[in-house]
């Protein structure tokens, strides 16, 4: 029946796209249709504040995301992994996501999982990384960031945005920043 | 297969009578490709190095690593492999239609264009304009230019398919056709739909751009390229017809389907992984079916490696295409996935899809028709095998260490009881042989590169 696509360059194009559209539509715009969890906001997430959004564009713009994932797989080890004091977190759900353009799920992991850190660590603790991650962990091959910490407006937002990564869901057990 | 054989590529179509074809739009897209796979090439050679010493040029915005690896892979993927293959099939698509390529005007100004993209682009991720979307990072601005440079491709080439003598095409006009058709949409998906959706559903859409961009922009043009040169080159017919159709109409239904597969374990419905997962597997047809079609082509002409340059690259990239297209289907599954994902391995298997393969088949074409197009011969035979051994040798030790040690890490991380920063420096002797396999290939660039460009530049004293 292709053979036709042969001679035919209309009939090799109709056929070209008319496979292509078959798949196209069904996994891209179908989904979000049967789906309804990918747009119904998780019950604890409130939108970002301007701060958080200026924060998220520093982290866009200085491509945290090529080497650190926000989301905490269906994996064992992923929730003990952004877990905090013994206590596994909670897998990430599409409701967790739904204020965030550009996305930042990420493809690789060259540092940790971000997912669930805010509140990890203090905004001090924050300062001293981006200044040199390698002062506070030896061996670190994350970039320094001088250049975010001597303005303290976008050092201010890029924390606030960190500390509220994995917040929608309250599962931690004590209190921010303790050890 | 005789069926289809007025088309062959073997054929001679370029022989004897006055020269049909001026090339003036090919030669623009190449020698710029060409300039930008070294430039970038640097690039490349900077961040591997960021990885074994972070420090370096860590005070300078424009410099950090989060800058300059968008700026690799946009150059790498836009400035050289595409540019290059565009330029390629500026070459072939005219010869396997019998005439004269559309319009030559529309041609250079489409190179034009490129090229003021593709600068646009490295002003832009240098100074932090980042989309945010992976392989979709250039500002909006430069995408809208860059549908419009596609649009400018495509009616030049259906234009030359539509003015054909040979009404029979072959396997090589499909592919570039496929090629023009499903950007066409693949590539709005992945930088302008996105921007009216949020959380999964962008990373839907982004992740379908993300595959098809190497499954229905990268591959096609690529196989394309592939099935012109090798019976070219070797001045064989190709093996069989039914097996090219075969392999190019699964290729049409299936690739398009798999997108969710970057998301597996992740949060995104299971049905979708699910979904996703069977069609990644079946991605075997497509792959076995071209790579069928190549090996037996060379049936009883191996040794023609030997001698043939062009060779090496094709039948080299034609195994890296084995390899990686076997690789994809085995991680897209659950329990393989659940180790390597998000780990060093990843970079190991696309750079064998985009350096490896796709890449290799780009300069094959490009030692193949320079010096035909500038009428002349090679410069430097010798200094082109050179570059042949570079590569693959600096690509094997890329590959192969990115994937021992990724799939280490990912072993690690599966033990939670390993603090996360001992598996980054379990990775440093990884990253050290990545980044001399790294220069290794970059020397095999600057030959290839020097290699064409002193052809140009020397082609009335070659041409004796
Ligand atoms: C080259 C890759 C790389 C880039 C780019 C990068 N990081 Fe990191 N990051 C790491 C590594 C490796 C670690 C683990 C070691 C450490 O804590 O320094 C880390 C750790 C972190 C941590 C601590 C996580 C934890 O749970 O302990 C935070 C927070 C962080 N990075 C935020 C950022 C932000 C924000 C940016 C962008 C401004 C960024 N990173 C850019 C590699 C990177
Ligand atoms: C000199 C040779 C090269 C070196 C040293 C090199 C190095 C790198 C490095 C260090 C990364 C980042 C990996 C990470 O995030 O951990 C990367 C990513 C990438 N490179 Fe290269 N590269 C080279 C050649 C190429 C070529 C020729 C291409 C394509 C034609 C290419 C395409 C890409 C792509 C697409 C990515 C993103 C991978 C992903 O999505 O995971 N690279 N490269």
């Amino acid at each position: 029946m292709l053979s036709k696509a042969d001679r035919s360059a209309a009939f090799a194009v109709a056929a070209a796209l008319g496979l292509f559209f078959i798949g196209g539509l069904l996994t891209t715009v179908v989904p979000p249709l049967v789906d309804k969890s990918w747009s119904r906001p998780a019950p604890g997430l409130r939108p970002y504040t301007e701060q958080e959004l200026h924060g998220r564009a520093i982290y866009v713009r200085e491509g945290c995301w090529y080497c650190h994932t926000q989301q905490t797989r269906t994996l064992v080890s992923d929730t003990k992994r952004s877990g905090w004091r013994g206590v596994d977190s909670p897998i990430s759900t599409p409701d967790e996501f739904v204020y965030d353009s550009p996305h930042m799920f990420g493809t690789k992991r060259t540092g940790p999982d971000l997912s669930r850190v805010g509140g990890k660590y203090d905004t001090q603790w924050h300062r001293t990384h981006f200044r040199n991650p390698r002062d506070l962990v030896p061996g670190s091959v994350m970039p320094p960031f001088p250049w975010i910490v001597n303005d303290e407006k976008e050092f201010q937002a890029l924390v606030a945005y960190i500390q509220r990564l994995g917040r929608a869901k309250d599962w931690r057990p004590d209190k921010d920043y303790e050890k | 297969m005789a069926q289809g054989s007025a088309v062959q590529p073997q054929k001679g179509t370029e022989s004897g009578a006055p020269p049909l074809h001026v090339d003036t739009t090919a030669k623009w897209f190449l020698l710029s490709s060409i300039s930008y796979f070294f430039i970038v090439g640097i690039i490349a050679l900077t961040i591997a190095a960021k990885f074994v010493w972070p420090e370096l040029l860590g005070t300078v915005p424009y410099f950090s690593y989060g800058r300059l690896r968008p700026l690799h892979v946009n150059g790498m993927l836009f400035g050289w492999l595409l540019a290059c293959d565009m330029g390629i099939s500026y070459y072939i698509v005219p010869r396997l239609c019998g005439v004269k390529l559309w319009s030559e005007k529309l041609g250079v100004a489409t190179a034009v264009l490129w090229n003021i993209i593709i600068l646009g682009a490295v002003v832009a991720l240098m100074g932090g304009y980042n989309h945010g979307f992976e392989y979709a990072e250039l500002p909006t601005p430069l995408e809208i230019l860059v549908v419009v440079a596609w649009v400018m491709y495509g009616v030049n080439i259906f234009g030359t398919i539509a003015t054909r003598k040979y009404t029979q095409m072959y396997v090589s006009i499909w592919y570039i056709m496929g090629t023009v058709l499903w950007t066409t949409f693949v590539y709005p998906t992945g930088n302008f739909a996105v921007d009216f959706t949020t959380g999964v559903n962008q990373a839907n859409l982004n992740w379908m751009f993300v595959h098809n961009a190497v499954g229905l922009i990268f591959t096609p043009i690529g196989l394309g390229i592939a099935y012109y040169f090798i019976p070219k080159s070797s001045n064989t017919p190709l093996f069989s017809h039914r097996l090219s159709m075969i392999g190019f109409w699964s290729l049409a239904f299936v690739y398009v389907w798999t997108g969710a597969h970057h998301m597996i374990h992740g949060p995104i419905s299971q049905w979708l992984q699910t979904i996703a997962i069977t069609f990644s597997v079946m991605l075997l047809i497509p792959v076995w079916a071209v790579v069928y079609n190549f090996f037996a082509t060379m049936k009883g002409q191996w040794h023609q490696l030997r001698e043939n340059v062009p060779l090496k690259f094709l039948m080299s990239g034609t195994v890296f295409y084995l390899l990686t297209c076997f690789q994809g289907p085995m991680h897209s599954l659950r329990s393989v996935n659940a180790i390597v994902s998000k780990t060093d391995w990843i970079p190991g298997h696309a750079h064998m899809a985009l350096l490896g393969c796709f890449s290799f088949f780009a300069i094959a074409a490009t030692y193949y028709i320079v010096p035909r197009m500038w009428n002349t011969r090679l410069h430097s035979d010798a200094l082109a095998n050179w570059s042949f051994w570079c590569m693959i040798l600096g690509g094997l030790g890329f590959f192969t260490t990115l994937w021992l040690g990724g799939f280490w890490q990912g072993w690690q991380w599966n033990n939670p009881a390993i603090p996360f920063i001992d598996t980054v420096k379990a990775l440093k002797p990884v990253w050290l042989v990545r980044f001399f396999s790294g220069t290794l290939i970059f020397s095999g660039i600057v030959m290839f590169a020097y290699n064409v460009m002193a052809t140009v530049i020397g082609r009335r004293e070659y041409a004796q």
